[in-house]
């Protein structure tokens, strides 16, 4: 029986069209605003960081430094790239890739943005309580001794975060096995929506610990709990295993989704269909479940003995597999393939490939448990993140933001400025991070308000490339806001897609589909010269 | 002209010369890999760029003996890696029998080290040289991170537990001195907690234990 759609005419209020909106596509839109937001706060945070570090004795005061790398990272991580992934890409997509009229839970979708800005606002006040200077990590005693309701303040943000995550999850899966189209079978969904799939199983699991962690924290700091109090009988790394055990999942949680974004943008500018469809999807799978048995190779050093590292050492080496098997199916999907240099396929190819397997082979050195004795804490864990989770995961929501653009808006960026952002982007990326290696080999350590002065060169030298970084953000940010108003207007599916959200109009209509669609094969069929005519390239 | 800190600093100890052995090995594999996967992507990028003869990609979609062999390789290459740092942690965990105990106390925000003479140092570690050394690091208030670059090692000082490492430092670097950062973050000053450990022949070191000691029983019997 086909459904029938009210018609609503559209709505002049502001306040009807957004704050009371229940459809994913707005609430998508919303996440992805609000956390364009937080990524310019946070990543003026870091700004703030490389200038302190322009010289040896530090810029600012070391409180004020150790408060800025503390809010750096947590809105990223919490604010940002979460957010930005899961809830607007994936709020955007998954219902109109699987060919879904919303969201199972429209309205606790809602509910799940709302308190995703909650906890932003929270988060953001909390630097006028006593900034909190206890690192994203907030490793006690330290986090319990600090005083001033900062830490209080940044706790309750991170619940509620992590309660926005919860039902974000639960919405996801459930409209990802119940909602799709008929003729949409597991084997012929979207890769971004399969990664979307673990990604939503993975916050679910592992959220509940980072919960725990921070609320036996509060309980420490006001209710007299002795949790982490070691004369007491409490023990300290009892929080990192809770942190960690959240923590390093979210790291899968960041990069899975983005690597989703890959497989969907490489084959529509490789002409081509992907390469190892079964494998790109079924190693997602691997590396969610795998994403929970390596948490404590962040503890080699933390307490436990050497050897009960190697089995963290072990797992942390085997999800490398999976990893690759991703990268050299990529890598044959450009094969032979008719590549067209757009945007999105810039920072998709050169930007995430290029970049995010330095991330990946520092993993490796990171993971192995004699390297890390030397290598634990120092900037080379440092550059290690940020290659993953920027050369990773920004690089690629840079990707996805052009790639999207014109479904979202009907409307096309200035490609000539999406060019000049992404060398921008790309040399920023490595003039930044790529130094960090060697003040970490040197023995730099992290989290550092001054140093000694034999490590400012490389100091200075990422400080410049963080500014190369801050100016590529600007021009990207401008690009998209001011064409998604004055950009020219573009048909349904100029990149010739293939994936339903480009059968439907740009932007698309109230409820997706006035029609199902029925599917009948996964969207990655070879292309004839007849249909590509008229693109660019 | 200050030196440009750019690579590993001096390899201090015999453990040194040879996780720094692993660590080239390692890079080695990786560097391979590396090359290989910038240089594909690059001339795919460049070699099968779209243009009116090349309109169109391969119509291919997978295949198996590939993603066999590239699932295979990996597994093989890292399970090596991982087999190959084993015995290293090993050596590096267990101490050498009767070793010179050095008590390791953090403190916000600085080291205190307690020889086995009952000497107290803040800041100023000593160790003798061709002697193995056993640091035994607890902290006093919060997380600390004892970290001596040169000799490759750390271990976190937490309050209420024990942690430990030991040492040999090689006969040829008498004299030298070598930094003891704070690495794991503990507030104001964790960038300003960093103690300098002194290399000595152990006739110094004994001499230097006792007198120091003298010293202090003297100051504080005033």
């Amino acid at each position: 029986m086909e459904a029938v759609l009210p018609v609503r005419a559209s709505s002049k209020s502001w306040i009807r069209d957004w704050v009371l909106t229940v459809d994913h596509k707005k609430i998508g839109i919303m996440y992805g605003v609000t956390s364009i937001f937080f990524f310019l706060v946070s990543g003026l945070f870091a700004l703030l960081v490389r200038t302190d570090l322009l010289v040896p004795s530090g810029l600012f005061s070391m409180q004020t430094y150790n408060e800025f790398f503390t809010m750096h990272a947590t809105i990223m991580i919490f604010s940002v790239i979460i957010p930005l992934l899961t809830g607007a890409f994936g709020n955007y997509l998954v219902p109109l890739m699987i060919g879904a009229r919303d969201m199972a839970f429209p309205r606790m979708n809602a509910l799940s943005y709302w308190l995703y800005l909650a906890s932003g606002i929270v988060l953001i006040l909390s630097m006028f309580f006593g900034m909190p200077d206890a690192g994203w990590t907030a490793y006690p005693p330290y986090s319990i001794q600090s005083t001033g309701p900062g830490i209080d303040l940044w706790v309750m943000a991170i619940h509620i975060a992590g309660l926005s995550s919860i039902l974000g999850a639960i919405n996801f899966v459930v409209t990802i096995h119940k909602m799709r189209a008929p003729g949409m079978t597991y084997n012929r969904m979207p890769l971004f929506v399969w990664s979307m799939l673990v990604t939503a199983y993975m916050q679910i699991f592992g959220t509940p610990a980072l919960a725990g962690a921070v609320t036996t924290l509060l309980a420490d700091r006001h209710f007299g709990t002795v949790f982490y109090d070691a004369t007491a009988g409490g023990d300290p790394m009892l929080y990192q295993h809770l942190f960690w055990f959240y923590s390093h999942p979210a790291v899968y949680i960041m990069i899975l989704p983005a690597f989703g974004i890959i497989s969907e943008v490489l084959p529509v500018f490789a002409r081509k269909p992907i390469f190892g469809y079964h494998a790109i999807a079924y190693s997602s799978v691997a590396i969610g479940f795998l994403g929970f048995f390596v948490w404590a190779h962040h503890m080699f050093v933390a307490g436990m003995a050497m050897s009960a590292g190697i089995p963290f050492m072990i797992s942390s080496l085997i999800i490398a597999v999976p990893t690759s098997v991703k990268i050299f199916n990529w890598l044959a999907t450009l094969w032979r393939g008719a590549v067209e240099y757009t945007v999105p396929m810039m920072y998709a190819s050169l930007g995430f490939i290029g970049s995010f397997i330095i991330g990946g082979f520092s993993g490796v050195i990171v993971a192995a448990v004699p390297l890390d004795m030397h290598l634990h804490d120092t900037y080379f864990v440092v550059a290690h993140i940020h290659y993953v989770l920027f050369g990773g995961s920004v690089m690629t929501i840079m990707a996805g933001l052009h790639y999207w653009f014109p479904k979202v808006t009907g409307r096309m960026f200035n490609e000539r400025l999406g060019h000049v952002s992404f060398w921008f982007y790309f040399i920023g990326t490595q003039v930044t991070f790529f130094p960090m290696h060697l003040l970490g080999l040197a023995g730099m350590p992290r989290r550092y308000a001054t140093y000694a002065p034999e490590f400012q060169f490389w100091n200075d030298v990422a400080t410049i490339g963080s500014y190369i970084l801050g100016i590529g953000t600007l021009i990207i940010v401008f690009n998209l806001f001011y064409s998604a108003k004055y950009g020219k207007k573009v048909g349904n599916n100029p990149w010739r897609a293939r994936t339903l959200e480009w059968t439907v109009s740009s932007p698309p209509p109230a409820h997706n589909f006035s029609k199902l669609p029925v599917v009948t094969q996964n969207p990655y069929q070879a292309y004839t010269v007849e249909e590509l005519e008229g693109t660019v390239g | 002209m200050v030196a440009i800190a750019s690579w590993l600093p001096t390899e201090l100890t015999q453990m040194s010369h040879q996780v720094d052995r692993l660590f080239y090995i390692m890079l080695g594999i990786i560097a391979f890999f590396f090359v290989l996967v910038e240089v594909l992507l690059i001339t795919f990028l460049v070699r099968y760029r779209r243009s009116r003869l090349n309109a169109v990609g391969a119509n291919v979609h997978g295949n198996n003996k590939l993603e066999l062999l590239w699932t295979l390789v990996p597994a093989v290459v890292l399970v090596f890696m991982g087999v190959s740092c084993v015995k290293y942690v090993y050596a590096m965990q267990t101490p050498p029998a009767k070793p010179e105990v050095i008590q390791v106390t953090g403190h916000m925000w600085a080291w205190e080290s307690q020889y086995p003479n009952g000497l107290k140092t803040r800041d100023d570690l000593r160790v003798p040289a061709g002697e193995n050394v056993l640091f035994k690091i607890t902290s006093t208030d919060v997380v600390h991170g004892f970290y001596i670059p040169a000799v490759r090692i750390q271990q976190d000082a937490l309050p209420g537990r024990q942690t430990e490492f030991w040492m040999k430092a090689d006969a040829a670097d008498v004299g030298k001195v070598f930094d003891v950062p704070c690495d794991q973050y503990c507030g104001l000053q964790h960038s300003l907690m960093d103690a300098k450990m002194t290399v000595m022949t152990p006739a110094d070191y004994e001499r230097w234990k006792q007198s120091e000691l003298a010293k202090q029983q003297q100051s504080s019997g005033q």
